[in-house]
C-alpha cells in the first residue's frame, strides 16, 4: 500500500518537473516565434509600432504630464500642494463634491427616464415611437450646450414661461435645478439606447413562461423582465454619470455659482494660471471618471443575462392594456415633444432680435455670424473633416490589430484605447497644452493640435465599435485570405476593410460629429489664430448674446446634417443601406 | 489536372501549449505526438471535441505556432513560414467564403495574390469549377449558394491553389445528414483523383472511416492510435478508441490463460476464447474489458447465452434490444427485423456472439466519454 502511494507521489512530481520545464521553453519560445513571424510582414511591424507610438504619444504621455504638474509647485519642486488646496480651499473641495452630487442626481433621472423609453419602445403597443429616434440623435448632433440656450429661454429671467407666462421676475434657472433639468434631458437618450437594445434582446419566451405559470403583468415585470434588465440598468447609470461628470458646456452656460470640476480645472489653468491646482483637479476628475468607468466595464458588462445573439426569432406580442399602455406612451410622447420643442427654439431664438424683450423678426444674427464668425466656422469645419477620415481609418485598423492579431503590446493597445473613452474632454485638454508647449513635440497653437485633438476624442469610439463589428465577423475568414498566400495587409485591405465598412462609415459620420460639437478638450488648445465654433457659442452665451449662440448653433447643425446627407450619399456608392450605420449607438 | 508535387508530411515531437490568461496555467492542447504522412495519403484525425486535433491541424496551416516540436513537408521545416507563404490550403468548416466577392472571384483570389496571368487564372478558375460541379454560378454571390455549393466553391478555392497539402477543418458538419454523405463522397472522388497529401479533422467516426487511407485517433492530446479504418476498427488497443468508433459493449472479464493464437477470457458468466492480437501486455488474472460489437451478437433459440429484453425499438432497418444479463446491459443490433421473431420488454431471449466481434482492451479506471457520431 505504502509502495503504491510512493509510487504515485514520485510520478506526480515528475509530471510536474517536465510540465514546468515545458512551460519555461515553451513561453520564450513562443514570443520569439510570434515576433519571427510579424517580422516577416513589415507592414505589420510598422503599422503596429506606429499605433504604439501614437497612443503613447497621445494618450499616455499628456496624462503623464498632467499627473507630474500636479506634484511640483511653483519652483518646479516636489509638493502635494495642489491636493492639499484640492480638499482645503472651500471652492475646490465644492467643485469635487457639486460634481458627484450633480453626476448622481442625473444618473438616476437620466436612467429612469431612459428606461421608460426603452419600456415603451421594446413593449408598449403605440404610435410614435419614430420620434425616439429623433430625440436620441439630436443631443448628439447639437453643440453640447444647446438644451442650455433653450431652457434659458424658457425658464431664464427674460424666459417664455417664467417671465412672459408665469410672470416671475426674480426666478433663477442657474445652479444645481437648471443644470439637473439640462442634463438629464441631454443625456437620459444615451441611457435609452443602451437600455432598448438589452431589451429588445430578452427572449420573450422568459417573459411567457412567467405569464404561463400564473404571473400578472405586473408580476412579470418584477420578477423577470427587471431583474433581467438590472446590470443593463446600473451600467446604463454609470454611463450617464461618467458623461455628467466629463460635461463642460452645461455647466459653464447654465450653472451660474455652482461650479463643477470641469469648469473648476477651466477657470484655475486658464483664469488663474494655477497649473498645479488644475492638474491635481484635473487627476481627482480623472481617476473618478477611470473608476467609475472599470467597474462599468469589467463589472457589469460581463454580467449581462442576456445573451446577444443577434434578434430572437420570435416577436414579443407587444402590451395593448389602455391602464398600462396609455400613462407610459403618453409620457413618452409628452417627453419627446418637449424635447423636440426645446431644441426648435434654438433656430427660432436665431431669428428674432432680443429673446424676452424683443421678438421681432431679424436676420441680424446671421449677417454677424457669416461676417465675423465666418473664420471660425471654416476652420471648424475643414478641421472636422480632416480628422474624420483619418480616425476612420485609424479605429479600422486598431481595431483589425486587437481582434484579429497577437503581438507583444496587444494588451497596452487595448487598454489604453478603451482609457480614451473613460477620459473627460478637459483632462485631455490641459494634458495637451502642458505636453506639446515646450520640446521636443511643440503643437500649442497650431492647427495640427486642434485636429489631433478631434481625433484622440473620436477614435476610442469608433474602435469600439469596429471592435464590436469585427467580432461577430468569422476570423476563418481572414484565415482563409492568409492561407492563399495574402500577408496582413492584404488580407487587411481585400478582405476585412470591405467587409466592415459599415463600421468605418458609421466612425466616420461619428467622427465629424464629434469634432464639430467638441468643446471640453479644445477650448484649452486654441489659440488668436484658430477659433472654433462651440467656444465662439459659448463665448456670446457667457455674455448673454443668446440671439447670435442661437444663429451659430443653428448653423452648426445644418453643417452636421449636411455632412450626414452628404456621407449617406457616399455611403450608398458603396452599397450601404444607411440604416446599416447605427450613428447613435457608442 | 496538373497538380503540385506530391509531397510527405511529418510531425516531430510536436505539442502546443496555450497560456491562459485567466489564471496563469498553462494548457498542453497537443502532447507531444509523431506521426509521418505519405503523400499522396488520406489522413484523419478523429477525437472528441478538446483532444486537440483542430490545434494540430492549424499548426500545420501556420495558423498556430508549435510550442515544440519540427513539422517537415516535403523534408522542409514548416515552423517559423507564416501561413500565406505556406503552399497548404484549408478547407474550413464554416466555408470562410468572401462574401462581398462572387464565387469566380473566391476562387481566384490566391491565384490573383500570386499574380498568375489573367488567362491562366481563368483557366484555371474554369476547370475547377468543373470539376467540382459548380458550372453557372460564377457570378452568383456567397450568400446566394446553398450549404452544399457553398462547401463545393470552398473546396475548388483550395484546389486551385495546387497545394502540397491539403487541410480540412470538419468541412462536412455544418451540412445536413444526407448531404454530407454525398460531399464525403465526392471529396473522396476528387482527392484520389488528384492524389492530394490530405489532412481531415472531423468528429465524425462514419466521415474518418469512409474517407481515410488511415485515421489518427486523438485523445487530451495525444495519439491514441494510428491505423487503416479496418485495423482501428478491428484491433482497437483501448477502450477509449473501441467506444469511439463504432458502437460496442463493455463488460469486465478476467484472464484467465495467454496462449499465442488466443486469450482465455471469463466475461459473462462462462470462459470464451478470443484472438490474441497483441495490442497490450496482458497478465493471466487481469482484469480487462472485454468489447462487443453489437452486430457481433446474434439472437437464436440455440444460443449459449439467455438475458431479458429491457428496451425493444423498432428503426426500420434493425431492431435494437438492449439485454440484461449478469448485471450488464447489452446493446443489439438485428438487421432485417421484417419476418424475424421481434421480442418484447420483459421477454427472455437466447443469443449467440461471434468471436471476430470480440476484443480485450486494459481496463481503464477513467472512462473517458468521447463524443461518438453526429451529436
Amino acid at each position: 500500500m505504502y509502495s503504491i502511494f510512493y509510487k504515485l507521489v514520485n510520478k506526480w512530481g515528475e509530471l510536474l518537473k517536465k510540465n514546468k520545464a515545458n512551460a519555461n521553453k515553451g513561453f520564450g519560445h513562443k514570443l520569439i516565434s510570434e515576433f519571427k513571424m510579424i517580422s516577416k510582414d513589415p507592414i505589420l511591424l510598422i503599422t503596429i509600432i506606429a499605433v504604439i507610438f501614437s497612443l503613447f504619444l497621445f494618450i499616455i504621455l499628456p496624462l503623464y504630464h498632467v499627473l507630474k504638474q500636479s506634484l511640483i509647485d511653483l519652483d518646479g519642486n516636489f509638493s502635494i500642494s495642489g491636493y492639499i488646496t484640492a480638499f482645503t480651499s472651500s471652492s475646490n473641495f465644492a467643485s469635487i463634491v457639486n460634481t458627484l452630487v450633480l453626476a448622481t442626481i442625473v444618473g438616476v433621472i437620466a436612467t429612469i427616464i431612459g428606461f421608460v423609453f426603452a419600456y415603451a419602445a421594446a413593449y408598449i403597443k403605440m404610435r410614435g415611437k419614430k420620434l425616439f429616434n429623433l430625440i436620441a440623435i439630436l443631443p448628439l448632433i447639437s453643440p453640447p450646450f444647446a438644451i442650455s440656450i433653450s431652457i434659458i429661454f424658457m425658464f431664464g429671467s427674460r424666459g417664455l414661461i417664467t417671465h412672459d407666462l408665469l410672470g416671475l421676475n426674480d426666478f433663477n434657472i442657474y445652479g444645481l435645478t437648471g443644470l439637473v433639468l439640462v442634463q438629464s434631458l441631454s443625456f437620459f437618450p444615451l441611457a435609452y439606447l443602451l437600455l432598448s437594445g438589452v431589451l429588445e434582446t430578452i427572449d420573450p419566451s422568459m417573459e411567457e413562461a412567467s405569464q404561463n405559470l400564473g404571473g400578472s403583468r405586473w408580476n412579470t415585470f418584477a420578477k423577470v423582465t427587471f431583474p433581467l434588465a438590472k446590470p443593463a440598468i446600473v451600467n446604463a447609470f454609470l454611463l450617464v454619470f461618467i458623461k455628467s461628470i466629463a460635461d463642460f458646456g452645461n455647466p459653464i452656460a447654465i450653472g451660474g455659482g455652482y461650479n463643477t470640476l470641469a469648469v473648476q480645472i477651466y477657470q484655475q489653468a486658464i483664469g488663474n494660471y494655477d497649473m498645479a491646482g488644475a492638474a491635481a483637479l484635473a487627476v481627482i476628475l480623472l481617476d473618478i471618471s477611470l473608476i467609475m468607468f472599470i467597474v462599468q466595464k469589467y463589472y457589469f458588462e460581463n454580467k449581462s443575462y442576456v445573451t446577444v445573439t443577434g434578434k430572437s426569432a420570435k416577436e414579443r406580442l407587444m402590451i395593448g392594456e389602455k391602464h398600462i399602455r396609455l400613462p407610459i406612451s403618453m409620457f413618452c410622447i409628452t417627453a419627446s415633444l418637449i424635447i423636440i420643442a426645446l431644441y426648435a427654439l434654438i433656430p427660432l431664438g436665431s431669428v428674432v432680435k432680443l429673446w424676452g424683450i424683443n421678438y421681432s423678426l431679424t436676420f441680424d444674427h446671421y449677417i454677424y455670424v457669416f461676417s465675423v464668425g465666418k473664420k471660425a466656422i471654416l476652420d471648424t469645419t475643414i478641421f472636422a473633416a480632416i480628422a474624420a477620415p483619418i480616425t476612420g481609418i485609424v479605429g479600422m485598423i486598431v481595431a483589425y490589430l486587437i481582434v484579429r492579431k497577437r503581438f507583444l503590446g496587444r494588451t497596452f493597445v487595448d487598454f489604453t484605447s478603451m482609457l480614451g473613452i473613460a477620459i473627460p474632454g478637459t483632462v485631455i485638454g490641459i494634458g495637451y497644452i502642458l505636453a506639446f508647449n515646450s520640446p521636443p513635440v511643440v503643437l500649442t497653437g497650431t492647427a495640427l493640435i486642434l485636429i489631433i485633438a478631434f481625433i484622440a476624442r473620436s477614435v476610442p469610439v469608433g474602435i469600439k465599435s469596429a471592435v464590436t463589428t469585427l467580432q461577430q465577423i468569422d476570423p476563418s475568414i481572414e484565415e482563409a485570405a492568409q492561407d492563399l498566400g495574402a500577408n496582413s495587409f492584404k488580407v487587411f485591405t481585400t478582405i476585412t476593410l470591405p467587409m466592415i465598412k459599415t463600421a468605418f462609415l458609421g466612425g466616420l459620420i461619428y467622427s465629424f460629429i464629434k469634432s464639430m460639437t467638441a468643446l471640453s478638450a479644445v477650448i484649452f488648445l486654441i489659440s488668436a489664430k484658430y477659433n472654433l465654433m462651440t467656444i465662439v457659442i459659448l463665448d456670446q452665451v457667457e455674455v448673454g448674446k443668446f440671439g447670435t449662440a442661437s444663429a451659430f448653433s443653428t448653423v452648426l447643425i445644418a453643417i452636421v446634417y449636411l455632412a450626414i446627407f452628404i456621407m449617406y450619399r457616399i455611403v450608398g456608392l458603396f452599397g450601404v443601406s444607411k440604416k446599416d450605420i447605427k450613428l447613435t449607438k457608442g | 489536372m496538373m497538380m503540385g508535387a506530391n509531397k510527405a508530411l511529418e510531425l516531430k515531437n510536436i505539442s502546443k501549449m496555450y497560456n491562459s490568461v485567466s489564471n496563469d496555467k498553462e494548457f498542453l492542447a497537443v502532447d507531444d505526438i509523431s506521426v509521418s504522412i505519405k503523400a499522396g495519403e488520406f489522413v484523419t484525425l478523429l477525437g472528441p471535441s478538446g483532444c486537440g486535433k483542430t490545434t494540430t491541424l492549424r499548426m500545420l496551416a501556420g495558423f498556430e505556432i508549435p510550442t515544440e516540436g519540427d513539422i517537415l513537408l516535403g523534408g522542409k521545416k514548416l515552423n517559423d513560414i507564416p501561413a500565406n507563404k505556406r503552399n497548404t490550403t484549408m478547407v474550413f468548416q464554416s466555408y470562410a467564403l468572401f462574401p462581398h466577392y462572387n464565387i469566380f472571384d473566391n476562387i481566384a483570389y490566391g491565384l490573383k495574390i500570386k499574380k498568375v496571368p489573367k488567362h491562366e487564372i481563368k483557366d484555371k478558375v474554369v476547370k475547377i469549377i468543373k470539376l467540382v460541379g459548380l458550372e453557372n454560378l460564377e457570378k452568383r454571390f456567397p450568400g446566394q449558394l446553398s450549404g452544399g455549393q457553398q462547401q463545393r466553391v470552398a473546396l475548388a478555392r483550395s484546389l486551385v491553389m495546387e497545394p502540397d497539402l491539403l487541410l480540412f477543418d470538419e468541412p462536412l458538419s455544418n451540412l445536413d445528414a444526407k448531404l454530407r454523405v454525398y460531399m464525403r463522397n465526392e471529396i473522396k472522388k476528387i482527392q484520389r483523383r488528384l492524389g492530394l497529401t490530405s489532412v481531415f479533422v472531423t468528429h465524425d467516426q462514419a466521415e474518418a472511416l469512409s474517407l481515410s487511407d488511415r485515421i489518427i485517433i486523438m485523445n487530451k492530446g495525444k495519439i491514441e492510435q494510428v491505423g487503416t479504418p479496418q485495423e482501428i476498427y478491428q484491433y482497437p488497443k483501448s477502450e477509449f478508441v473501441a467506444d469511439f468508433i463504432g458502437n460496442a459493449n463493455f463488460v469486465d472479464g478476467i484472464i484467465k490463460e495467454i496462449g499465442d493464437e488466443y486469450i482465455t477470457v471469463d466475461f459473462l458468466g462462462s470462459v470464451t476464447k478470443i484472438k490474441n492480437k497483441g495490442l497490450a501486455d496482458f497478465k493471466v488474472n487481469e482484469e480487462v474489458k472485454v468489447v462487443i460489437r453489437p452486430e457481433a451478437i446474434n439472437l437464436k433459440t440455440d444460443g449459449n447465452y439467455n438475458g431479458k429484453v429491457t428496451l425493444s425499438t423498432f428503426m426500420g432497418n434493425t431492431q435494437e434490444y438492449s439485454i440484461l444479463l449478469k448485471g450488464s446491459t447489452l446493446f443489439v443490433e438485428e438487421p432485417n427485423p421484417a419476418g424475424k421473431t421481434i421480442y418484447r420488454e420483459d421477454e427472455n431471449v437466447r443469443f449467440s456472439i461471434q468471436e471476430e466481434g470480440l476484443h480485450v482492451v486494459p481496463k481503464k479506471i477513467n472512462k473517458r466519454w468521447g463524443v461518438k457520431d453526429d451529436v
